[in-house]
Order: structure tokens, then C-alpha cells, then sequence
């Protein structure tokens, strides 16, 4: 008996790499438009011009993609449970060393959570990049409050990146592996998500 | 003008009225803000609120053709509450003169002066005159209080332009009539100043001069004619168009304002002795006693020098005038449009747009058997031909072009409104085959006058003797280079022989100081003695540049130069009382030191008024003093208020007589449809005008061909009020269609609360105006409103009443 | 070097429009071909080929009409909301003069200046680069006047030492409009009625939505940022990772 469970289909986990990739692109193709400090990213696309082209290709993809990956896993993010409440009143754990983990679904609250956020933010920077796409198209007033809200989202998107990347990799070990190739170790999933982890091993 | 532009900041009342000066003269307005920083009032009396009337502290509306309704009324508030300057009146003008005591004014005749043959539709004018005592001196009443002294009985005819009566035919409500009356009249003491700057808004009407006659009387009433920020100041529409006058641009006129020889007056003798006015005043200098003088050096400067007294220095050889005859626009392209005239050249003018009723005049341009257009840019004069409704196939007329320099392209003299005469230098060179207009003219006078000499022809000695040196002559005899300095000294005239004078000697080829030398025995020539002292042995007077004002009130004596002898107040001993002190002492143009004047050229050097051996102080004119009553004028010697030929109302409210009594009127006498014309009639019920803009010059020849201009002011439109655009559907921005009895024009509507409609006889009028600026030849600009305006002209000078005529508008189908 | 300013004196406009034209000249900029809507005011708005333009001001009826004439262009702000928004150091930039000048290489086509600026004024053109009156930068760096207050023949528009200009006015009795909004406006009115009169902002001011984008979003955001860096590597060495070895016990646990 394998060591493993599948966690992530193949479609998954490439949609979420090309999500992944696009997400660098319009980080580094944005970030110069955010701040002077980073004008000089621009030189990685070989001009200002090039990188707003390219933050503008990045941004379609990272649309199309980031909605796809909340579309396919909607069925389990969108739903909360008892569990789900305690986990959050435990900050999920992560305050003390080897505390007792709460039992968790696929995902759990935290992940939940962070996919309905992800899905917001997405809808919120794509209807905002639609009206600022052509800055002197719209309404000014209206130009005005998108290159704003485009700003926000971006940060806290940003912050929200940096969380998920630390706990999906060094945070909680062996969870990049899901992502990875699509298999996590039983003991990851009984440990994490022991619900799943019931419901896949049919007990 | 008689005073000038930097002169306008000394004023403290500023009427603009019959000129829109900030749109068409911006350069006013850097005088007109001055003297407002100063705390002067400024006036607008306008048809149409315009961007003078934005900056005004009164704005008062008028219809179209009322001017002398609405100035008879000032009259009648200035007399009726004594606000005139009695002392200045006394001094200065013909206010105590007594008139004839058969003279009877329009209150009496029923809207005419006495004299008028209905039959000939003119006046005789033998009771217009004044009661002369035994040297033929005018009697006068220093009190003016005798019922027959020129101010009493101005005082009586204007009693009947009451402020009810006048607004209710101006349209004008009496607030705003009372408003610029009141603001007016008070400059009629000492040391205080108003000015009027008039333009086109005036003389474009069948009582043009008359209206601008009102407007002199106003000022000498109030004093206002002399002194610094005073004057009647006609605002000339073109740079040099003081200049062209200057030099004989109308046809009644040679250079420096002398009468053109009529065909009877037979020889120069004859010619002295019918135009020269004479005086019995030994107090009056009667400046134009001198016609001799100046008559005789134009000759000199016109015609080969060998021509002797005997042969009249070449009086012979001057184009003469048929007696009685008129030879104005009006009656050139009528003869035109009739075949009589063959051959036209248009130099520098567009006739197909600028002419009232432009139908005709393109018409009459198919009868010719050639025209010469010289201009900077093809213009619809030019390819008339083939502009709207023509067949090209069927016109003949053979049609050259030369393109011509720019103003900028060449050297010369530019004479401003002002009187200056203002020297300019080429700023760069003619561009492609263009030429300067002197060269073109060399050029014509060789070839025409070559093929005089070769094939003779019918009086060819008019153009074989005329003088033409005007620059170095090469083997061929002709001149291949215009020097236009030569052409200056000649317009300024040189002593011809070796000549004493007043103990001095003058030597043959000098140049003549000033006019005071020129000399009737040939010994001198100018050729305009007006600008005899422009350039002399001290060198060319227009291109100085000195910037010093001693005077300060703005004369600054020794920048170019001025006409006459670098005077820049015209009548300026007016200025001063009978001791030679000014009225206005903090803005003083000329004063008495006890042994001479100081400030200002003055207008004859002679003493003040107070002292023996004097002369009066308006020296151009036969009597001495300035006309409140001036029995030159055609109507009659007092203005009076009669309606535009074309006109929205079935009666003069003032009199029986409808139109101006003595106007040509073409359409009766000559019965041609293209000179119809509807007065009070439902298919033209609207009345209209003409103007132009800011933001294009004339028919806008030069403008039209300046995309950055054509930006601005990209096409036709037509100015309504929203009463009326109501009446009619019409939105701002709706291409409309304008059309009078003579054509129509297409324009987009400006529908703005800056006409309004007028409340005329109890009834509503409704008035629109159009610029002329537009013609075919631009694509999309539209044609010239003058398609619309009629064939009528003023009585004493024929311009064309363009500033009121009717019409009717509606939405483009 | 003592900021420098417009001075433009509503009371001595005549719209003759000297300006318009004298700036198209100086600045070589083509005629946009154009249509009579119903108005004098002709281009309508500001354009790529348009720095100034009169605004022709109709306002009430009959006795009360008024036609009031304001010359628009880009006001020189002295907290200028397009240079606060360009994402390109220099693009555009206050001179010396305190002028609000632009580099057109600079320049990104971002378009970011045209929703920054509190009056509508810049334009892009057809090489969508940034462009808007400059003031002349380049005739004033060299002691000239703007080609517009050169052309103006009524002293409406004047050129000078800032603090002059508007102690001069002050001292004529106007309205100074923009004498300290948006810290001083380079080119300032001299008003003969309120600023609702000229269609004005009663207090102009950088939009908010831009004020929250670039001064409280952009610098908490970046400090978020690396506070949630911090925050994972301080979580990292001290509660640590969710190992998954079964024989990680931590003392006092289960």
C-alpha cells in the first residue's frame, strides 16, 4: 500500500503554475509602475512599454486562470463547518509548537479562506485593469478610484502571497508536494486534513 | 483719428459704439484697460452683446440703423440739462453762429430740411447758411441764447428724440439709454475726457456719415475734440488703410485729400479756382487757401518735370471726373454688371466676398473681357469662374493672377489709424515667383508705357510723361529695382530749383522741410503734401524710434512720424482756452508760455485766441471754427434719424420720410432684380448684419489660408437668440439657411443670449448677424454674407449699408 | 532660484486668443481640423495640439448676461498630481522655475498623469507620449516670457517672479485663485468674479482617490509587505513548521 494520496489533478496543478508564473509577471511588470524604487524592473521586459504590455498579457492569464482554480475546487472552499470555527479561534495552530490539529476537509479554513480572498481580489484587480487599461477611456473619477482599488488589492494580494507561499512550502513541509506532483504523504494528509484524509481512504 | 491709439488711456469715458474694437482692433484694448485701470467707464453700444460690450461697464443694445436716434437723444439729455462745455462752444465752434432765418428743420417739414426737391432727390441748400454782416463775416450770439444760433436751434430739433421716443425706436430700454447718457455727458467740463472709436458699425449705413456728423456734434458739445483722451476716432479696418486714403484710394479724392479735377474745370487755374474755399474772416487761417500750392507740387511730383507753367506742370494729363458723375464701388461694378467697363484690376482685394451684394458683383465680373487679380492667395475673386452657380463655359473673361509679397516681405511705410506713419523692413524675402507690389507696378509702367511709345494709342502722354524715377535706370532705360525710399522722398516732395525763402536758400534737389515751402510755381513737388515732412534732408522721419514722451500724455513726438508736420492731436488749440490754458491741466496736449507753445505740433502756431493777430482755431475749415452746424452733409446740416433702406417697421416713428431722402436709389432707378430689395416685408422679417471676427481679417483671404486661424473660427455661422431659435427648431450647432431678397447662405447657428430681441414700435424684432469673413474657396467654410446685403449706399460718401439689411432664416431642410 | 509664475488677469481678457496661436507657433503644433458646434470656443477641450485655450463663458440673461473668458491650460502646480502619479522619475518634472516641464523620452505612455491631474489637462499624442503647456520651459530657462504672455496684447497674461505677481494683484484689489492650493499653482488667476463664475473649483485639490493611492496605499503597502516577509521568518524561527515526523514531540505536549 502506497505511502501516498492524490491530492491535485494534473489540470490543477497546471493551472496553478501558469496562475503562478503570471502572478511573477505582473508583480514585476507592475512593480514599476507602483513605486520609482522598482522602474528598474521594466529593464526585464526591455522597456516601460514592453512591461505594461506584458503586465497586461500576464493580467488576462492570471484572470482566466485564478478563476478557473477557485471554480474547480469552489465545491470545497465555499463551504464552512464547526470545525472551520474552532480552527480559526486556534489561529490554526500555528501560535504553539505541536499543538493538536483540528480536523480539516480537502482544505482547511485558512486555505478556504485564502481562495475566496484570492477570487475577490482577481474579480477586483480584473474589473479595475479593464478600466485602467486604456487610462483616458473612462471616466475620470472612475479611472481614478480603479487605479486605487488596483493598488490595494495589489498589496494585499501581495501580502496574502507571501503567507501562502510560506506555509505551503517551508511552513508546512511536505505540502508543496501536492502541488508539485500531485501526491502528498498519507501522514501529511492524516495530519492536515484528517477529514480528507478519512473520506479518500474510504474509512 | 483724430487722436491716436496710446491716447484712448487718457480717457475717462470710453464709448464704443458702431465698433466691436476688442474683437476687431485687439491691440485697442491694451489703451482701453489702461484708461479703465485709471478708473475710466467704459460704454458699449452694440446690436449683439460682443466681446466689447463683456468688458464694458454699460452695455446697451440698439437695433441695427438707430445710431442717430440713440445719439439725437444724448443731444437732447446734454442741451436739456445744460451738461455742455459752454466756453469750449463759444471759442471753437459755429454754436453762437446765427442761421438764416428761413431755414426749417425736419420737426416742421416733416423729416426733411428746407430745400428738398422731391424731383432730383437732393437739397438745395441756400437757406443752410448763416446771416453774414456786411464783410461777410457769419453774425453770432456769444450768449447762444438767440432762437436763430446753430446751439438753439440744434437745441429744437433734437426736442423730439425724447428718451420714450428713442427707445421706442432703438429697441433700447430707457435704463441703459440714461445709463450711457448720463456717463457720457459728464465729461462735458473742463478736465474731463470722453472718446468715441467707431469702425465700420457707422459709416456702413445710407445715413453712415451722418451718424458719425451726431457723434462730432456730442463731442463739441461736451469739449471733447483736441484734448488728450478726446476726439472722434474711426478705427480703420486694415493696417495701411489710413495710408491708402491718404494717397487717394477713393475716387473723389487726389493724394492729400484734394478734390479730382471734374472734366469742366479746364485748366489748373480754373481747377484753383473752383476748389479752393475762401473766407471773408480775416480771424480765419483757412488752411486750404493753400490749395495752389499743393496742387501744383503734386503735379511736379506726378508728371516729367519738363512740363512748364505753360503747359499747366501737366494738369491736363490727371484722370477728371464727368461732372456730377460718381465713380464709388457701388457704381463701378454696376457699371460692370452693365458691360461698361471692360478690364479690372483687383489688387489686393477680393470683391467677390468684400462687395455688398456679392451676387451681383461676381456677376458683373463674367462681363469683363479681363481681370488682373494681384493677391497673396487664389481667392473666390480670382477663380469666380467656377465658384457656386457659375459656367465656367459660358463666362470669357480672361483672368491673370500675380502673386504678390506679404507685408512682411518688403520695406515701405504702414499708416495707422492713429495718423502715424510707421517705416517697416523687409522681415524676409518674397517667396516663390511672389514680387512686392512696387516691382509689379515698375514693371506694368515700362511695358504699358513702351507700348505707347510703339503703337501710340488713344492720350498716351497721361502714362509717357508720367516721372518715374525710382531707381537706377540700366541700358535698357528701365528700372530693374524699385528703390522705395525714393518713392517716400517723392510722396514728401523736393525742391525743383534753387529756391530762397523766408531769407534762406534752398538748393535744387533738396528735400522740401514741410509743407509751409511748398510752392505753387512749380519751383517744389510732393507728391502729398500731408506728408511733406516725412522725410527730409534729415532723414526718413517714418523709421525713427525715439521713445521719449515730454508731453506725458502719451504723444511720444519722435517715434516715426505723423501727419500733418508730426502733429498727434488734430485740432489740439482746442485744446486750451482763450489765454492758451489748457482745460485739462494734468493732461495738457499743447500750452501758451507766455511767448510760444509748448507739447504737441499745435494747430498753427499763432497765439491764444485772447490776443491780437490770432488765428481761430480750426484752420482747415473756411469760418475758423469746428461745425456743430454743417451745411456740407448731403441730408441737411443737423443729423436726423431716418430707418435703413431695408427695415423691420412700416414707419419712421419720427417723421413721414421712411429712408434717407437723398440716397441713390438703385432699384428704382435701374429696375434690376439683383438689386431688389424688401423692406417691412413677412418673407424677410429678421433684420440682420455683418461683422467680422478676432479671428479672421476681411473676406479672410490671409486668415482662411492659416490652418491655426481656421481652427478657431472653422466656418459660416449666423448669431440668433433663443426666442427666435425656438420659434424656428433651430439648436445651436444646426446648419440654417440665411436669405435676403439678393441670395443665401448656409452657416451653423450660434444661438445666444447675446442677441436679444427688441422691442420696437410695440412689437417684438428679432435681429441676427453673420460674419463676412467666409467664401467658397475654403472647403467647408461656407460663402460671404455679403451675398445677402443690398445695393445701397450712403448719400455724401456711397459705402455700402451693410450693417442693416433684412432677412429670414431657417433650419437646412 | 524665486518660483516663478502666470499671472492671468480675467478682467483684462478680450479672447482675442493671441495665446492660442502664439503657442501653436512657438511650439510648432498643427491646426486640428475643426467644426463649428454652435460656439466660438473652437477646439472645445485642450488637445494634443492645443497647450491653452480660451473657455468662452455664457452666463444669465438680459441685464444680468455676462461673458466671462478664461484662459486654460496646465496650471504649474506646485504639489502637481501628474508628477505624483508618473511611475517615471523625470517624465515630467518641476523646473527650476517651479514650471511643471515634461520629457517626452521620459515619458512611458502610461497615461497616468492624465487621471492625476486635478484640472483635466494632459494629452497624449499621436506618439502617445505626454504633452500639455510647459510655460514655455525653454524659452524661460532662457530669459525669455512664455510665447503666450509675449503675444498677449492686453497684459492678461503676465510672466514673472511669483510672489510679485500675486502681491501686485493683491494690491490691485483681486481675487488671487491658486495663491496656496496644491502648494501655489504656478499659473494663478487674478479673478473679476468667484471661481464658480469661471466654472473653478472652489479648493482644487490632487483627487482623493489619488491622494489614498499614492500617499497611504503605496507606502503602507510596501511596509505590509515586508511585514508579512517578517512576520513568516520570525514565525519560522520561533514557533517553527507543522513537522510531519511523528517522533516530533515538543516537551509539555500530547
Amino acid at each position: 500500500m502506497s505511502n501516498y494520496v492524490k491530492r491535485f489533478s494534473a489540470f490543477d496543478r497546471v493551472v496553478h503554475w501558469v496562475l503562478a508564473v503570471a502572478f511573477f509577471v505582473l508583480v514585476f511588470s507592475g512593480l514599476g509602475l507602483f513605486a520609482h524604487t522598482f522602474f528598474g524592473y521594466f529593464d526585464f521586459f526591455g522597456g516601460p512599454e514592453q512591461g505594461i504590455l506584458a503586465h497586461k498579457i500576464a493580467g488576462i492569464a492570471f484572470l482566466i486562470t485564478s478563476v478557473l482554480l477557485f471554480l474547480a475546487h469552489a465545491k470545497e472552499t465555499c463551504r464552512f463547518d464547526g470545525d472551520d470555527a474552532k480552527w480559526f479561534g486556534a489561529f490554526g495552530g500555528y501560535l504553539k509548537r505541536g499543538g493538536k490539529e483540528i480536523p480539516q476537509g480537502k482544505f482547511n479554513a485558512g486555505q478556504k479562506l485564502f481562495a475566496l480572498f484570492s477570487f475577490v481580489a482577481t474579480i477586483a484587480l480584473g474589473l479595475t485593469g479593464w478600466v485602467i487599461w486604456d487610462p483616458t477611456a473612462m471616466e475620470r473619477g472612475l479611472t481614478q478610484m480603479s487605479l486605487m482599488l488596483h493598488g490595494l488589492f495589489f498589496i494585499l494580494f501581495m501580502m496574502g502571497a507571501v503567507v501562502h507561499i510560506y506555509l505551503a512550502t517551508i511552513g508546512n513541509p511536505g505540502t508543496a508536494d501536492g502541488m508539485l506532483w500531485g501526491y502528498v504523504k498519507k501522514v501529511w494528509a492524516k495530519k492536515h486534513a484528517s477529514k480528507w484524509y478519512k473520506e479518500v481512504i474510504g474509512e | 483719428m483724430t487722436n491716436h491709439w496710446i491716447d484712448i488711456r487718457n480717457s475717462d469715458v470710453i464709448l464704443i459704439m458702431g465698433s466691436n474694437a476688442a474683437e476687431n482692433h485687439p491691440i485697442s484694448f491694451k489703451y482701453v484697460l489702461e484708461a479703465k485701470d485709471k478708473g475710466a467707464k467704459l460704454l458699449s453700444v452694440d446690436p449683439r452683446f460682443t466681446r466689447t460690450s463683456a468688458k464694458a461697464d454699460i452695455y446697451a443694445p440698439l437695433r441695427s440703423g438707430t445710431d442717430i436716434a440713440f445719439l439725437g437723444g444724448m443731444i437732447k439729455h446734454i442741451i436739456d440739462n445744460k451738461l455742455y462745455h459752454s466756453e469750449y462752444m463759444q471759442l471753437h465752434t459755429n454754436a453762437p453762429f446765427l442761421v438764416n432765418p428761413d431755414f426749417q428743420m425736419p420737426g416742421d417739414l416733416d423729416g426733411l430740411f428746407s430745400g428738398y426737391s422731391e424731383e432730383k432727390r437732393s437739397y438745395d441748400k441756400s437757406t443752410w447758411s448763416f446771416q453774414r454782416d456786411a464783410n461777410g463775416v457769419p453774425k453770432s450770439d456769444p450768449s447762444m441764447q438767440d432762437p436763430n444760433c446753430v446751439l438753439q436751434l440744434l437745441g429744437k430739433h433734437f426736442s423730439r428724440y425724447t428718451p420714450e421716443v428713442v427707445s421706442d425706436i432703438t429697441g433700447t430700454p430707457q435704463e441703459q439709454l440714461l445709463q450711457v447718457y448720463e456717463a457720457y455727458a459728464s465729461t462735458g467740463k473742463a478736465g474731463k475726457a470722453a472718446t468715441i472709436m467707431y469702425a465700420m458699425g457707422w459709416t456702413q449705413h445710407t445715413v453712415g456719415t451722418q451718424n458719425i456728423r451726431t457723434m462730432a456734434i456730442i463731442q463739441l458739445l461736451l469739449g471733447n475734440i483736441g484734448i488728450a483722451g478726446g476726439g472722434v476716432n474711426a478705427l480703420r479696418g486694415e493696417s495701411n488703410v489710413q495710408g491708402s486714403t491718404d494717397h487717394c484710394l477713393l475716387f473723389h479724392i487726389l493724394p492729400g485729400y484734394l478734390p479730382t479735377p471734374k472734366s469742366s474745370w479746364n485748366d489748373l487755374a480754373t481747377y484753383i479756382e473752383k476748389s479752393t474755399p475762401k473766407t471773408n474772416d480775416p480771424d480765419s487761417a483757412n488752411w486750404w487757401a493753400n490749395r495752389s500750392k499743393y496742387i501744383t507740387s503734386l503735379l511736379r511730383a506726378h508728371f516729367d518735370s519738363v512740363l512748364s507753367a505753360a503747359e499747366d506742370f501737366g494738369y491736363d494729363l490727371l484722370p477728371k471726373l464727368d461732372d456730377g458723375q460718381n465713380a464709388s464701388w457701388l457704381m463701378l461694378f454696376d457699371r460692370m454688371f452693365k458691360g461698361d467697363i471692360k478690364g479690372f484690376f483687383s489688387w489686393g482685394q477680393n470683391p467677390a466676398c468684400s462687395g455688398s451684394n456679392a451676387g451681383k458683383v461676381r456677376k458683373a465680373m463674367a462681363k469683363l473681357d479681363w481681370m488682373v487679380t494681384v493677391n497673396l492667395f487664389d481667392n473666390e475673386t480670382a477663380s469666380f469662374w467656377k465658384g457656386p452657380g457659375m459656367d465656367p463655359a459660358a463666362i470669357d473673361t480672361e483672368v491673370f493672377f500675380l502673386p504678390i509679397a506679404a507685408s512682411f516681405e518688403k520695406e515701405g511705410s504702414v499708416t495707422n489709424s492713429g495718423r502715424w506713419a510707421q517705416w517697416r523692413y523687409q522681415a524676409v524675402p518674397p517667396l516663390g515667383n511672389s514680387r512686392h507690389d512696387s516691382e509689379v507696378m515698375n514693371e506694368l509702367y515700362f511695358r504699358v508705357a513702351e507700348l505707347y511709345r510703339k503703337e501710340g494709342g488713344a492720350f498716351p502722354d497721361a502714362i509717357t510723361k508720367l516721372s518715374w524715377d525710382y531707381g537706377f535706370k540700366g541700358p535698357d532705360g528701365k528700372i530693374h529695382h524699385m528703390d522705395i525710399h525714393a518713392v517716400a522722398k517723392e510722396i514728401n516732395g523736393y525742391f525743383l530749383e534753387d529756391k530762397e525763402i523766408k531769407g534762406k536758400l534752398y538748393k535744387k534737389g533738396e528735400l522740401v522741410p514741410s509743407f509751409a515751402f511748398l510752392q505753387n510755381d512749380g519751383s517744389t513737388s510732393s507728391g502729398n503734401w500731408l506728408y511733406c515732412n516725412s522725410y527730409t534732408e534729415k532723414g526718413n522721419m517714418l523709421a525713427r524710434r525715439g521713445q521719449s514722451d515730454p508731453s506725458g500724455v502719451g504723444l511720444y513726438p519722435e517715434w516715426s512720424w505723423c501727419w500733418p508736420v508730426n502733429r498727434r492731436i488734430l485740432y489740439n488749440r482746442a485744446s486750451v482756452d482763450a489765454n492758451g490754458q489748457p482745460w485739462d491741466k494734468k493732461q495738457p496736449v499743447i500750452w501758451w508760455t507766455g511767448s510760444g507753445w509748448k507739447g504737441d505740433v499745435p494747430d498753427g502756431g499763432w497765439k491764444p485766441l485772447s490776443q491780437p493777430g490770432t488765428k481761430k482755431s480750426f484752420i482747415m475749415l473756411p469760418d475758423g471754427v469746428a461745425s456743430i452746424f454743417g451745411a456740407g452733409m448731403k441730408e441737411g446740416p443737423f443729423p436726423e434719424h431716418y430707418e435703413p433702406l431695408e427695415c423691420p417697421i412700416e414707419k419712421n416713428p419720427l417723421s413721414g420720410t421712411k429712408n434717407n431722402p437723398v440716397i441713390k436709389r438703385f432699384y428704382e432707378e435701374g429696375g434690376l432684380e439683383e438689386d431688389v430689395f424688401y423692406s417691412c416685408d413677412q418673407r424677410y422679417p429678421y433684420v440682420a448684419t455683418t461683422y467680422r471676427v478676432t479671428e479672421h481679417w476681411q473676406t479672410g483671404v490671409m486668415t482662411r489660408n492659416i490652418p491655426w486661424l481656421l481652427e478657431m473660427q472653422p466656418s459660416m455661422f449666423v448669431e440668433l437668440n433663443p426666442e427666435l431659435a425656438k420659434e424656428k427648431g433651430i439648436k445651436s450647432g444646426d446648419w440654417v439657411k440665411v436669405s435676403s431678397g439678393r441670395g443665401e447662405v448656409e452657416a451653423v447657428a450660434i444661438v445666444t443670449e447675446r442677441f436679444r430681441p427688441f422691442k420696437v414700435q410695440g412689437t417684438t424684432i428679432h435681429q441676427v448677424g453673420l460674419p463676412w469673413c467666409y467664401g467658397w474657396n475654403t472647403p467647408n467654410a461656407g460663402d460671404s454674407a455679403n451675398l445677402l446685403t443690398p445695393t445701397i449706399g450712403d448719400a455724401n460718401t456711397m459705402i455700402p449699408e451693410t450693417k442693416a439689411f433684412q432677412v429670414n432664416i431657417e433650419k437646412r431642410g | 532660484m524665486a518660483r516663478k509664475a502666470f499671472m492671468i488677469d480675467t478682467s483684462r481678457c478680450t479672447a482675442c486668443r493671441g495665446c492660442q496661436v502664439a503657442c501653436k507657433q512657438w511650439n510648432k503644433l498643427p491646426a486640428d481640423a475643426e467644426v463649428n458646434r454652435g460656439s466660438y470656443e473652437n477646439p472645445p477641450q485642450l488637445t494634443p495640439h492645443l497647450y491653452n485655450k480660451i473657455e468662452f463663458i455664457e452666463k444669465g440673461e438680459g441685464k444680468d448676461f455676462t461673458w466671462r473668458f478664461l484662459n486654460q491650460r496646465c496650471l504649474q502646480c506646485g504639489d502637481a498630481g501628474c508628477i505624483k502619479v508618473c511611475p517615471s522619475a523625470g517624465a515630467l518634472f518641476h523646473t527650476e522655475e517651479g514650471l511643471v516641464g515634461y520629457d517626452q523620452d521620459k515619458c512611458i505612455s502610461c497615461n497616468y498623469c492624465v487621471n492625476g491631474c486635478p484640472f483635466d489637462v494632459p494629452r497624449y499624442d499621436a506618439n502617445n507620449k505626454v504633452t500639455k503647456c510647459h510655460g514655455c520651459m525653454d524659452r524661460v530657462a532662457n530669459g525669455l516670457q512664455p510665447a503666450c504672455v509675449k503675444a498677449c496684447p492686453t497684459a492678461s497674461l503676465q510672466f514673472g517672479d511669483r510672489d510679485k505677481l500675486i502681491a501686485a494683484a493683491k494690491a490691485s484689489g483681486k481675487q488671487v485663485y491658486g495663491e496656496t492650493a496644491l502648494s501655489g499653482l504656478g499659473a494663478m488667476y487674478a479673478l473679476d468674479g468667484s471661481p464658480q463664475d469661471y466654472n473653478l473649483a472652489e479648493n482644487p485639490s490632487i483627487p482623493q482617490s489619488i491622494f489614498l493611492w499614492k500617499d497611504v496605499i503605496k507606502p503602507l503597502g510596501i511596509l505590509g509587505f515586508w511585514g508579512a516577509v517578517g512576520a513568516a521568518m520570525l514565525h519560522y524561527v520561533t514557533v517553527g513548521p507543522k513537522q510531519l515526523e511523528d517522533d516530533f514531540e515538543d516537551k509539555g505536549g500530547e
